[in-house]
This record gives structure tokens, C-alpha cells and sequence, in this order.
């Protein structure tokens, strides 16, 4: 019995006396409010966001006085009057929301077949190809790799190169709305593809082979069985694809030259060149309730996918 | 295999039958290993096969073959005269039942079965119909509206099925749905698959590790270890008659006497020598390979020994044996002994006692006598 005894490892005997030092601490009949102590800092986190949305509500209803650049005493829906008529924002609104849709579309088309190859592929050495390849430029940083593109598709880019090389005149591929939507796409691939992943393997392989023996070819297998089963995936990519590409910042100011704006750039705008905070918290207030609305409409369409975590309605 | 053909015929009485599934010389081989080798057989139409062997032994891997998951290495598979080599799966006529159901759960019950129909492009006016009449004929009827997660493990299996059969196949492949099931309802759906197969003469292919499934629901047993087929046969004779030690051993619980063959007998009979006892058989091998000086097995299936308390008890036996019990396993309908005995060497043998109602169970340490007749003992070469 004894040599059992001092065999045990010195990280339970370390263990067994914090969990009796926590006892102390923590009485057995507190038991019960653990989990909201666990709860504690997202709450704190969270409601720190909350201050600050409160903040800028607050500011957005105070217009600016461009004699002393302070904001003015009382409150008025000015803001917002100019928020939703001056053209330079509607533009800009439209050029994010489009954008935004145009990308988690292509993204989620691209990153399917990604995924899909990823999850499926026998060989380990692919899988971990794919999956290198997925997060290198992820290590990269977003700025950084903008930079890359300005390189790869400047005036002497690489890719003006290689058209001068068949005889193409070198062409302004950077500073547009495509070059946005590129990079932009380029960017958002490794969470689509990471969202998607799981919501494939959750399907079974012997699914799919089962659609084959009753007479499905693998278009119809794919429409009809693995679509609509990978749905939580896609709206679960789809969501965190929308948001995050519709409040981008780096990459329409990089790749984007100043001309082709997106709110978040228009917001930056507001706060650090114009000093409008006023205005600004108005962008940022409707980019939130725009972002919300289109995330409650894809809710309401096709039900919260990955995200609901847990139990999803079948 | 034409002898076989027509034993399954004639069983019947439905004349020659033709045959529905011929599989010649098929091999697979992984990375330099054989899954499947040399397999070689021909299902009549309307016959229920079932494929029997230990996990490895290549029976999922041939049946998949047919399924059309994976074309052999080398061979030929014909399903209705056509070849089928390198038809992709959904060009097959076959309904297959997955290990684990493979039941679309995005669909309700109805809907799983009319799939297949849809995909094959069937007239979309008779599709609710057929789809009802084969939910009725797995005993569904009613439940089409519901959501497979909806549905108990039972009544899943019955969706399978019914998805499997709706088109009408040429052939039903069955990859060990049962499997999973706990032993009531896996009895249960074992004679449902009977009666469907009965009720609709589909030819039927099943693949599973469970010899009392394979004895329940099959016309027809081929046995498979290491790649390769070893016996196919009727369940009885492949029960009565195994033809080598690992079917012996495979399906049912027996003992093996090692020994030395010493002499060849008229009609088959065997004698061998364990330790140095004498020990009679029937020839279980070729006459050749039990010649005098041989190493042999004789198998003895546990249910043929007779036990008792009395020598006197067990006469007309033509070996007779005392040993000592050393355990005794109450199962219910049956009480397993192991019983070793001083005169084979100290070989521990497995004795089963059916009448349990009727019989006093030996405890551990007790005399007793075994006896079996000559029939009784099976001797292999080896």
C-alpha cells in the first residue's frame, strides 16, 4: 500500500492541495455560482462594448462646431440627416454592402471545393498541404499582405510582367473595385474554408455513397444530398464572410487608393481627419445596425447554420 | 459451382434459375496485400447470400466490388450478363443497405425513398404510390411524413430498406446494417429481411460477421478468411459439413484434437492417434491429405458430446471419456462445461448441456463422463 502511495505523480499531490486550498477559498455551498464566475470576464468585456456603443450613441447626436471643433450641447438628428442623404456616404454604403455580398458569394464558392477536397482527401500529406497553405498568409497579417498584392499587381508587377511577356500592354490592375473584391476574397478564403470544414465532416462519406448506389451521379448527389447538408456550414461562412468583408478597413484603403472607400474607411475618416466624432459615430452606429439586419435576415432565412452551436433544428 | 446452382433450384422448386450475380477470379490487392483473392462464385436469381468471416477478411471489400465502390484489380464481376468492370455505382442496378443506414436526414422518411426514383428519373405520377407501397411493406405505413431523426433505430432500418428496394434492383447488397443493433431488435429485423426477400424473390447479398444471422436469413453461406473463400454452401451443410478447421471453428463452438493420422477406412472413416489415445472420425479433407503419418485435426462440435454422471449412461457411444468439470457457464437455454480430461492428454473440452430443465448442472470439480460416436468427429489434415 505505501509504494502505491508515493507513486502517485507530484502534479496530483500539487493538485489534490490546490483543489483543498480552493475549498477554503470557495466553500462547497458556492458551488452553485461557479459557472457565473467563469462567466465574469466575457460579461465585464462585454459590457466595457456596451459603455462604448452607448458613447458613440450619444456623441451621434451632437453635431460638430467647426469654429471651436468641439461638439455642440444639445442633441439633433442632424447626424444622421446627413448620413443618409449626402452622396459621398450612400455611395460609399452602396460600394460596402454590394462589395460584401459579391464577396462572401465568391468566397463561399471558391472555398467549398477547398474544403471539401481538405476534408475528404485520403492522403494525410494533402490534407496537410492544404491546410499549410490555408494558414500561412494567415500568419501573414492582413496589412502585409495587401502590400503583397501591390507588389504582385502594381504597374510593374508581376503580373504586368507576365502580360508584357504574350504581348498584353501592361494594364491598371490595382486601385479599383475589383482589385478590392480580389483582395478582400483573397482574405476572408481561410475562414470560409474553416468554417466550412467542419459542416463537411460532419456529412459521411458512406452518405454520399449511398447516393451513388440509388442512382445519383455526383452533380446530383452534390445538389441534393451534400448541399443541402453542408447548409449550416455555408450560413455559418456566410455570416462571419458577410461581416467581417462589409467592416473591412485595410484592404479597400490599400488596395483601394483612397478611391474606393469602404464605412469603414469613411468612419476612420470621420474620426481622425475631419475629427467629426459625431459623425462618425453615426457611420458606426448604422454600419452595426445594417451588419445586424442583413445577420438577422440570414437567421430568419436559413437559421443560424454552425453558429447556433448546439441543437439546429433538422 | 453448377451443382450448387441447382441445389439452390431445386430447393425452391422454381426450375433452373438463372444466375444473377458471377464473380470470376476477383482479386483485390492494397498496397501489396490481398483483400480479396481469387474469389469465385455465381448467385441464382432470387437466392439471399450471405457472406460470413471475422472483420479482415475481405467480404465488405468484394462486396463493395459488386456495389460498384472500387473495381477489383483483377477479375470480372457480371450482374445480369452485363460485365460491369468499371460501372460507376449509380449506373448499377443495386439497392444497397449501409452499415450505418446512410439515411439522408435532411429528408422525412417518404422522402428518402422516393429518392431513389427521382433520381432514376421514374414517372413522377407513380412515385407517391410506389414509395407508400414500400414503406407498407416494411411496415411504415404511416410514418412517411417523419423526420429520419424522428424515427427509432428499428424503424430506420425499415426506411433502408425500403429505400434500397423502391427501384427495383437487380440485386439488394446488405453491408451489416444490423450490426449495431442490440440483440432483440437485430433477431427482429433478421427475419423482417427474410420475409421481404421471400416476399419480393430479390437477390440478395448480405455481408456480416454474425453466424446466427448467417444461418437464420440465408439460402446460401460463403464462408471468407484472409481474402479468401472458404466454402460456400447451404447453412446446414456448412454447419454439418464445414470444409476446413476455420469454418469448423468459425461458425459454432468445437473442439480440435490435434493428432497423427494412422489409417484411411472404408467409408471415410479415420483413425488418429492423440497423445496415446486412439481416436476414430469421419474424413473431414481429401483421402490423400489424411494418410497414415499425417499431422490432423479432428473437430468435435460442442453440442455433440454427451455428458453424464454414469459411464453406464452413455453407452452405444463409441468413445467414451472420463474428465473432471472445470467450470460450469449457466447461459439459460444451454450450460456451457469445460471439461478437461486426463485421457486426451489433459485437453480442456467445451461440452454444451441443452436440457437445463431437465438435467442437474455439474459443479466444478465433479466426475463425469463424456461420449460421442465416430460421426461426430470431423478430421482435417493440419
Amino acid at each position: 500500500m505505501k509504494a502505491a502511495r508515493t507513486a502517485y505523480p507530484i502534479r496530483w499531490r500539487v493538485m489534490d492541495a490546490l483543489e483543498a486550498v480552493a475549498g477554503i477559498l470557495w466553500p462547497r455551498f458556492f458551488r452553485a455560482g461557479t459557472p457565473y464566475l467563469m462567466l465574469a470576464p466575457a460579461i465585464l468585456l462585454v459590457g466595457l462594448l456596451v459603455l462604448g456603443l452607448w458613447q458613440m450613441a450619444d456623441a451621434s447626436f451632437r453635431t460638430l462646431d467647426t469654429n471651436t471643433f468641439l461638439l455642440s450641447e444639445d442633441y439633433s438628428l442632424a447626424n444622421y440627416k446627413r448620413a443618409v442623404t449626402e452622396s459621398l456616404f450612400i455611395t460609399v454604403a452602396g460600394r460596402s454592402l454590394v462589395g460584401s455580398i459579391i464577396v462572401t458569394v465568391l468566397t463561399l464558392v471558391i472555398s467549398f471545393p477547398y474544403a471539401y477536397v481538405m476534408v475528404r482527401t485520403p492522403s494525410a500529406t494533402l490534407r496537410k498541404f492544404l491546410l499549410i497553405a490555408l494558414f500561412l498568409p494567415f500568419f501573414i497579417g492582413q496589412v502585409v499582405r495587401a502590400y503583397g498584392w501591390l507588389i504582385i499587381l502594381g504597374n510593374q508587377g508581376m503580373v504586368n510582367e507576365a502580360f508584357g511577356l504574350i504581348g498584353i500592354a501592361p494594364m491598371r490592375l490595382l486601385y479599383n473595385y475589383p482589385a478590392v473584391l480580389f483582395g478582400l476574397v483573397q482574405y476572408m478564403m481561410p475562414f470560409a474554408v474553416l468554417m466550412l470544414a467542419p459542416a463537411l465532416t460532419a456529412i459521411p462519406e458512406e452518405i454520399e455513397a449511398a447516393a451513388g448506389s440509388l442512382g445519383a451521379d455526383w452533380v446530383r448527389t452534390f445538389r441534393h444530398v451534400v448541399l443541402p447538408m453542408a447548409r449550416p456550414g455555408f450560413v455559418g461562412a456566410g455570416l462571419v464572410v458577410l461581416t467581417l468583408s462589409l467592416t473591412d478597413f485595410a484592404i479597400p484603403a490599400m488596395l483601394g487608393g483612397g478611391s474606393q472607400d469602404f464605412i469603414a474607411n469613411a468612419i476612420y475618416d470621420q474620426f481622425f481627419r475631419t475629427s467629426d466624432q459625431g459623425l462618425g459615430a453615426t457611420l458606426a452606429l448604422l454600419l452595426v445596425a445594417v451588419g445586424s439586419l442583413l445577420v438577422g435576415l440570414v437567421f430568419t432565412l436559413f437559421g443560424a447554420g454552425t453558429l447556433a452551436m448546439g441543437r439546429v433544428k433538422a | 459451382m453448377p451443382d450448387a446452382a441447382n441445389a439452390a433450384t431445386a430447393r425452391d422448386g422454381r426450375g433452373e434459375a438463372p444466375i444473377a450475380v458471377s464473380v470470376r477470379h476477383v482479386n483485390m490487392v492494397y498496397n501489396g496485400q490481398h483483400a480479396v483473392k481469387d474469389a469465385s462464385f455465381d448467385l441464382p436469381k432470387g437466392n439471399f447470400l450471405t457472406i460470413l468471416g471475422p472483420s479482415g477478411s475481405g467480404k465488405t471489400t468484394l462486396l463493395r466490388m459488386i456495389a460498384g465502390f472500387g473495381a477489383p484489380t483483377s477479375g470480372n464481376i457480371v450482374i445480369n450478363g452485363r460485365a460491369v468492370g468499371a460501372v460507376p455505382p449509380h449506373r448499377r442496378s443495386i439497392g444497397m443497405v449501409f452499415q450505418k443506414l446512410a439515411l439522408f436526414p435532411h429528408m422525412t422518411a417518404a422522402e428518402n425513398v422516393a429518392f431513389p426514383l427521382k433520381m432514376r428519373r421514374r414517372d413522377a405520377r407513380t412515385i407517391p404510390d410506389k414509395v407508400e407501397r414500400y414503406l407498407n411493406l416494411v411496415r411504415l405505413g404511416g410514418l412517411g411524413d417523419r423526420r429520419i431523426h424522428q424515427l427509432s433505430g428499428g424503424q430506420q432500418q425499415r426506411v433502408a430498406i425500403a429505400r434500397a428496394l423502391v427501384f427495383e434492383p437487380d440485386l439488394l447488397l446488405l453491408d451489416e446494417p444490423l450490426a449495431a443493433l442490440d440483440r432483440k431488435l437485430r433477431e427482429e429485423m433478421q427475419l423482417e429481411f427474410r420475409r421481404i426477400q421471400r416476399e419480393l424473390g430479390v437477390t440478395t447479398i448480405n455481408v456480416t460477421h454474425d453466424q446466427r444471422e448467417a444461418l437464420v436469413v440465408s439460402d446460401e453461406i460463403i464462408v471468407m478468411d484472409k481474402g479468401e473463400i472458404q466454402q460456400k454452401a447451404q447453412p446446414t451443410e456448412t454447419y454439418r459439413q464445414p470444409n476446413n478447421p476455420f469454418v469448423a471453428n468459425f461458425i459454432g463452438v468445437t473442439n480440435f484434437l490435434q493428432g497423427k493420422a494412422l489409417s484411411f477406412e472404408a467409408e471415410g472413416e479415420v483413425r488418429f492417434l492423440h497423445g496415446d489415445v486412439v481416436l476414430r472420425g469421419r474424413a473431414g479433407s481429401a483421402a490423400a491429405s489424411l494418410g497414415n503419418g499425417r499431422e490432423v485435426r479432428g473437430a468435435l462440435r460442442a453440442e455433440q458430446i454427451r455428458i453424464a454422471a454414469e459411464e453406464a449412461a452413455l453407452t452405444g457411444l463409441d468413445t467414451v471419456v472420463s474428465g473432471e468439470v472445470e467450470d460450469a457457464i449457466f447461459e439459460g437455454e444451454r450450460v456451457v462445461y469445460e471439461i478437461s480430461v486426463p485421457a486426451l492428454d489433459g485437453a480442456i473440452l467445451r461440452v454444451f448441456d441443452h436440457d437445463v430443465v431437465g438435467h442437474t448442472q455439474f459443479e466444478a470439480g465433479r466426475r463425469v463422463f463424456l461420449g460421442w460416436t465416430v460421426k461426430d468427429v470431423l478430421v482435417f489434415a493440419g
